[in-house]
């Protein structure tokens, strides 16, 4: 139960005093230790999780690379062997695909196979050859002007694209390895169906296909709109995103409006993380940005968490009335849109706001308060802010959880005596971090990305000063991913390289769930919880 | 069945994106028509859709002026006009997101100018029409409207500054002068002064004005940079830094807005630093204890220095068209809504001070409060021109950095170094070498990456000419746009050019331009210039 | 909302003698909660309070109204608010169908089926998670844009930038499908239903907590959304949402004159969001703890 629960030894240290660090302890041997060594241990096996998180990810990494070239290898062999020992029809499905399956009575799988590669082509061949011959340029030719004395004036002839090459290249080429893929499985049903035709099985008919589409591959079906919207709306944005890292392309070079942009390699991660040569304003601002924004990631998180425990175990205090109406007013902060609340809130607490106002009507102050002019201020009055926003969140994930403790737990501890305190530190606390582990870290995350409340608070203000050579005017409170925005809205709008912040956020919130991953108690095996 | 339903699915909707995509690949626009035998009137005569973008309190006047250009123009041009609310503070980042679907013509405020000319978003004003501009317009107007020495917009107002608002119960006549003197009786009323110094550069700029500094930003016809000169970080700027030290710390009193709301807040301001749009809000908020003047002066080491302001403006701009009717037809109807009679009833209507040199004239504009005021202050502006869209983020800083340092020499050198720093950083200059502008870098001259390498006494530069009808390119110092180095100055290798360029006529820039595609490799001693193709 | 409160027997006890320290303590906790609900409502309740203010139109240092009226209430019909509000009632509608059959379909799956690609695809979609969204929305408008799905047209290309990637989020319905004993599923397959029928006639009654908080969720985002809006629409109050038309209201050159506006656009906006709210928060609770705390 909890979080004292550690996997069976590993390997065994020697007997030596001290705490193991390298070796892990059993249940028996960790339950011997002392508070403190308790704590040694578990903070050396944190440290130790984070660069074994990393490798195991790039171990993972490794394998999967090997055992997708192996896979990789043995389907050539496959289509190969399938090519030799294959009958007239089997070869010709090569070729014209589906051609195995209809000529063996499979029509429904046949035709679409067929219709599938008719349609590549056809793209291929009007559009799909266009983008692709274009992709490693970008583009030729930029947009022309042009003076029409007799009218006097100008007008413009618009010609390559670089956005859309870029954009429909990368298209094409996830139409491309579609076809290969489905190529495959043309070449491996040929294969199948020669096979178990000349074996005398009958072949499932397409009728029998349609109905396993709610049946056994029901999956399939299910999972056909879902993953076709993330591919077009998630993936490809993503890849695109990634590869305007390696470009140019900003305000100056829209790619088609103004003037191309084209491919530029490194230059760009050169200019944010200046490893070699230029000033370090970029490396500087983004270490400070970071910096923050792990900070408030952390504040905020755990803020909420004990805060919202704190006031959700309050209402259900034994004794307590109106419990749902505390909870009803509470989360009208969930209730109301945030660019309501959370604006007229930011106009609240300025300088001449009514918060400032009210205080120094009443004489608990002689000057405003500087909620959002002194970086200090602003951050502890985001953080705060933050928690009028988050707790009800807290509050209600509490309330549920709080009513599956098991009853048996308390009443053990009951008996053997407990305080108040220690029920909670022996059983509410541990069983709350056992359950929401997995919640805490998209929680974390999801605050490193927290646009809304830093983005309608304070904009990422007050400026700070350091940071003024680096694009976008960033200020004390900026997030990396408000600042991606103030690059991406800013007077030069650069977008590669608010494309390098992306990419960077992407691999620090990568590591920080890898490591925090593969120490989480609670989410090492899905199938417990069924 | 396997994948396969799924993957037709996907497919389809791959297909259907890229099909869209693919529609609309070679831009086959009609071409300008350059005959020169149609004339004019009945050539752009048509009806036309046009999408305007204006600020919400203009919108209904101008749907009424495009009515009326419709009933008035001579040339058959019928516009069918969708007006559209927009600040002009943000039209130009607007625009930019997508110029295809952005307005044929908007509204926006000069500041934009360069941007929106880089981003391709407005068309260049033909010769008349420039001619017009420049005659009509005064001269903060016309340097408004002005990058290079190409026009690209019309002006519509040239009374975008600012001044103080004040009110006359809490404030003393005897006191407006002097921003000390201000201070002190906002204090002792137990209110505010509100003067956007935190976040806007465009105010804190009004201390560096006084002092004289300046930041006076150079850019070439394609709304590039191409040289700053900027003492904002000097003795002078120092002293500035002093005067707005002054402001910033006084805690207790400065708000860091230009909202005329303040003067009903809680606590309210007694004095706020806005501009003439703000005026009929001002009136309605204070009433007759209304004051507006021009800014006071801050007096640093016993002498006086009077607060400066930007003297800017609002422009009209129109989008670049494909259709060169269209284009036409835009430009009638924005010389329709910038002349005389237009900027007149702008100024009846809305307050809008004129930027046309015969309405400032008219008894109404000249006995406006407002308009005195911004006169009056005008007298302590700097046309505002063309400044770098950064630069706005860069000096904005300014104001906090100085608010939070102890005020020392030292401590107010601090923040000036970090401005210095930070527009070193975002205008990369090195004042020593030579540069190959050209087709390659945009004939950006700031642009580091073709600076030619230096090896002794000379300067070489290797260039990929991947066509040879347009890629040209000549050499300069940086910082100076004028060609220092170019093809009179080439002694070996001049046949590998187009021999076109032999003629001074085709050629005043004297721009080298290669005759066939390949790589050259360019070498110059300061006098003269040897090409190599590899 | 009485099973909650049997979680601690010791509690029961110590409640029956009422003890001097218990009602102390229940005390401090009734101050907490009063001052809690103070700070939670007052922003809202100066909301309400600046929609009825009619003496101004702008900012002012003060929360009650010198005039109380309707004027701004009255005054939104003259704007484009009406039809902003349309907008975002339709897209909440369409998101929270769409949204919720996607996200349904993804958890279902990922819940009940052991497919090859099955660990691969979480795994997947958990990296997809770690980038920003912000940039995609360039690319987005470009595609939307060339399925003629922006400006007038906004609203059908949200309601498709809503729910497309919508699968994303599947971890809460998934955790609590996990939830759901796979037995029952098994007992309906050997009476014969096809895996379909299991999911339409078992599983999504029993689900219903689940898909209530789903459209819940969905159902709400559209209102809030003002970035990706903003950049979808460019300014044609045709297809703008309520958050972009009402923030534009609050740029330098009009917010003197409709920040009241601004209140009581907010207030309108507010009221079916927080009513649906309240009505279905029990079934909001049961989402949220069945399913995020698994994730």
């Amino acid at each position: 139960m909890g979080l004292e629960h550690f996997a069976p030894t590993l390997f065994c240290g020697t007997n030596q005093k001290g705490i193991k660090i390298m070796a892990r302890y059993s249940d028996l041997e960790y339950l011997k230790l002392s508070k403190w060594d308790k704590f040694l241990y578990k903070l050396g096996r944190f440290l130790i999780a984070i660069p074994l998180g990393i490798g195991h990810f790039f171990q993972k990494v490794g394998r999967g690379i090997v055992s997708g070239a192996a896979g990789f290898g043995r389907g050539l062999k496959d289509i190969g062997s399938t090519f030799k020992n294959g009958d007239g029809i089997t070869k010709g499905s090569f070729v014209v695909m589906g051609l195995g399956n209809m000529a063996r009575g499979q029509f429904l799988r046949g035709i679409l196979f067929l219709l599938f590669e008719i349609i590549f082509i056809f793209y291929m061949v009007t559009t799909g050859g266009y983008w692709l011959s274009m992709l490693p340029s970008l583009g030729h030719q930029g947009p022309m002007e042009e003076y029409n004395p007799v009218l006097d004036t100008y007008s413009t002839v618009y010609h390559d694209n670089s956005f859309k090459i870029l954009l429909y290249g990368v298209l094409t080429i996830f139409f491309i390895i579609a076809f290969i893929y489905t190529w495959r499985q043309n070449v491996k049903q040929a294969k199948i169906t020669q096979e178990m035709t000349e074996k005398g099985i009958r072949l499932k008919n397409g009728k029998e296909d349609l109905r396993s589409l709610v049946d056994e591959s029901f999956y399939k079906t299910l999972l056909a709109l879902p993953l076709t919207g993330i591919l077009i709306f998630t993936v490809l944005p993503i890849v695109f995103m990634i590869l305007v890292a390696f470009t140019n392309y900003d305000g100056a070079h829209d790619g088609y409006f103004n003037s191309l942009f084209k491919w530029v390699g490194l230059e760009n991660f050169n200019t944010m993380l200046s490893w070699s040569g230029g000033s370090k304003v970029y490396s500087a601002t983004f270490g400070e940005v970071l910096t923050w924004t792990l900070i408030w990631a952390f504040f905020a998180t755990f803020s909420n968490y004990f805060l919202g425990m704190f006031v959700a175990m309050m209402i259900n205090k034994k004794g307590i009335r109106f419990k749902k109406g505390w909870r009803t007013i509470l989360v009208m902060t969930i209730a109301i849109p945030q660019f309501i609340s959370l604006l007229y809130v930011s106009k609240m607490f300025a300088r001449n706001g009514i918060v400032n106002g009210f205080l120094l009507d009443m004489g608990w102050i002689k000057q405003s308060l500087p909620f959002w002019d002194d970086p200090t201020w602003a951050r502890i009055t985001v953080i705060l802010i933050n928690i009028w926003i988050g707790i009800p969140y807290l509050m209600l994930i509490v309330t549920g959880i709080l009513m599956n403790i098991p009853a048996d737990l308390y009443e053990s501890a009951k008996i053997d005596g407990a305080s108040g305190w220690k029920q909670f530190s022996k059983i509410t606390l541990p069983y709350m971090l056992f359950i929401t582990g997995p919640y805490l870290l998209t929680q974390f995350t999801g605050n490193m990305n927290n646009f809304n409340v830093i983005f309608l608070l304070t904009g990422g203000g007050p400026t700070n000063p350091a940071a003024s050579g680096a694009s976008g005017a960033v200020g004390f409170t900026d997030l990396l991913v408000t600042w991606l925005f103030k690059i991406t809205t800013g007077a030069e709008s650069k977008y590669y390289l608010a494309s390098v912040v992306g990419i960077l956020i992407f691999i620090v919130v990568a590591i920080i769930s890898l490591v925090v991953y593969n120490i989480l108690p609670s989410v090492k095996n899905e199938e417990d919880f069924q | 069945m396997k994948k396969v339903l799924a993957l037709v699915l996907a497919v389809c909707m791959v297909i259907g994106l890229a099909a869209c995509g693919g529609g609309s690949t070679p831009a086959n626009n009609t071409p300008a028509n350059n005959s020169n035998n149609v004339a004019p009137a009945s050539e752009i005569a048509g009806t036309y859709k046009v999408l305007v973008w204006c600020p919400a309190e203009a919108k209904a006047l101008t749907t009424k002026q495009i009515e009326a250009f419709n009933k008035d123009n001579k040339l058959g041009i019928v516009i069918e006009a969708t007006v559209n609310e927009m600040s002009e503070s943000e039209a130009g980042t607007q625009v930019l997101n997508d110029v295809s679907a952005g307005p044929d013509l908007y509204f926006f405020a000069q500041d934009q100018l360069a941007r929106l000319v880089q981003g391709a978003g407005i068309a260049k004003l033909g010769e008349a029409a420039s001619k017009k501009v420049k005659d009509e317009s005064d001269k903060a107007a016309v340097a408004a409207a002005t990058t290079g020495d190409q026009i690209y917009a019309y002006p519509l107002t040239s009374d975008n500054g600012y001044f103080m608002y004040y009110d006359k119960s809490v404030i003393k006549e005897e006191d407006v002068d002097s921003l000390e003197k201000l201070i002190e009786a906002c204090k002792a009323a137990g209110k505010r002064f509100s003067m956007e110094t935190d976040t806007s550069a465009w105010y804190i700029a009004s201390f560096f004005f006084a002092t004289g500094c300046v930041s006076e930003w150079t850019a070439d016809k394609d709304g590039v940079f191409t040289n700053v000169k900027d003492t904002f970080n000097s003795p002078e700027g120092l002293i500035a830094a002093k005067g707005l030290y002054k402001l910033q710390s006084a805690k207790d009193v400065h708000v860091s807005s230009s909202n005329v709301a303040d003067f009903s807040a809680n606590p309210a301001s007694a004095i706020v630093v806005s501009g003439t749009w703000a005026y009929n809000d001002v009136k309605k908020i204070l009433g007759d204890n209304m004051g507006a003047t021009d800014l006071p002066s801050f007096n640093v080491d016993g002498k006086d220095y009077h607060m400066g302001s930007f003297n800017g403006c609002k422009l009209l701009g129109v989008k670049p068209q494909t259709d060169v009717k269209k284009g036409a037809a835009l430009n009638q109807l924005a010389q329709y809504l910038t002349d005389y009679d237009h900027q007149v009833e702008r100024f009846n209507e809305l307050g809008w001070g004129p930027a046309n040199l015969e309405a400032q004239k008219i008894d109404a504009v000249k006995n406006n409060a407002a308009q005195v005021a911004i006169n009056a202050q005008n007298q302590y502006a700097t046309v505002q021109g063309q400044i770098h869209g950064s630069w706005w983020d860069i000096a904005k800083v300014i104001g906090t950095d100085v608010g939070n340092s102890d005020g020392s020499d030292a401590g107010l050198q601090k923040a000036l170094d970090n401005y210095k720093a930070a527009i070193d950083e975002l205008f990369k200059i090195d004042y020593s070498g030579k540069i190959f502008v050209g087709a390659w870098n945009e004939w950006n001259n700031a642009d580091e990456k073709f600076a030619m390498t230096k090896d002794g006494n000379n300067f070489t530069i290797t260039l990929d000419v991947p066509q040879s009808d347009y890629m040209g390119g000549r050499i300069v110092t940086p910082g100076d746009w004028g060609t220092e180095l170019g093809y009179a100055q080439v002694t070996t290798g001049k046949e590998l050019m187009n021999p076109e360029m032999a003629d001074p006529a085709k050629n005043g820039d004297n721009n080298i331009v290669f005759a066939a595609p390949g790589t050259y490799t360019v070498t110059t001693d300061g006098t003269s210039i040897t090409i190599v193709k590899k | 909302m009485s099973k909650q409160e049997n979680y601690d027997p010791s509690e029961i006890k110590r409640h029956m003698g009422m003890s001097a320290k218990n009602r102390i303590s229940n005390t401090v906790i009734y101050i907490v909660l009063i001052i809690m609900s103070i700070v939670w409502l007052a922003p809202f309740v100066f909301i309400v309070l600046q929609s009825f203010r009619v003496e101004s139109t702008w900012m002012v240092g003060y929360v009650v109204p010198k005039t109380w009226g309707l004027d701004n209430y009255i005054n939104l019909a003259k704007t484009d608010f009406w039809h902003w509000y349309t907008n975002t009632f339709i897209m909440a509608l369409a998101t929270a169908v769409g949204q919720t059959v996607i996200v349904l379909c993804m958890s279902y799956t990922l819940s009940r089926f052991r497919f090859k690609m099955r660990n691969g695809l979480m795994r997947f979609m958990l990296i997809l998670g770690m980038f920003p969204g912000m940039l995609s929305m360039i690319i987005l408008y470009r595609l939307l844009k060339d399925l003629n799905m922006t400006q007038a047209n906004a609203v059908p290309g949200l309601i498709l930038v809503y729910i497309a990637s919508s699968g994303m989020g599947y971890y809460v319905s998934k955790g609590f499908f996990d939830t759901v004993p796979k037995t029952l599923d098994e007992a309906a397959r050997i009476d014969g239903a096809t895996r379909a029928q299991v999911l339409w006639k078992i599983i999504l009654p029993m689900a219903k907590p689940i898909v209530i908080y789903t459209i819940l969720t969905a159902f709400m985002g559209p209102w809030g959304d003002f970035v990706v809006a903003r950049y979808i629409s460019m300014n044609t109050p045709a297809g703008m949402n309520v958050a972009v038309g009402l923030n534009s209201w609050l740029s330098a050159d009009q917010i003197i004159s409709r920040y009241t506006m601004f209140c009581a656009g907010g207030v309108i906006v507010a009221i079916p969001v927080t009513i649906l709210f309240m009505c279905l928060q029990r079934y909001y609770v049961e989402g949220v703890t069945g399913g995020a705390v698994k994730g």
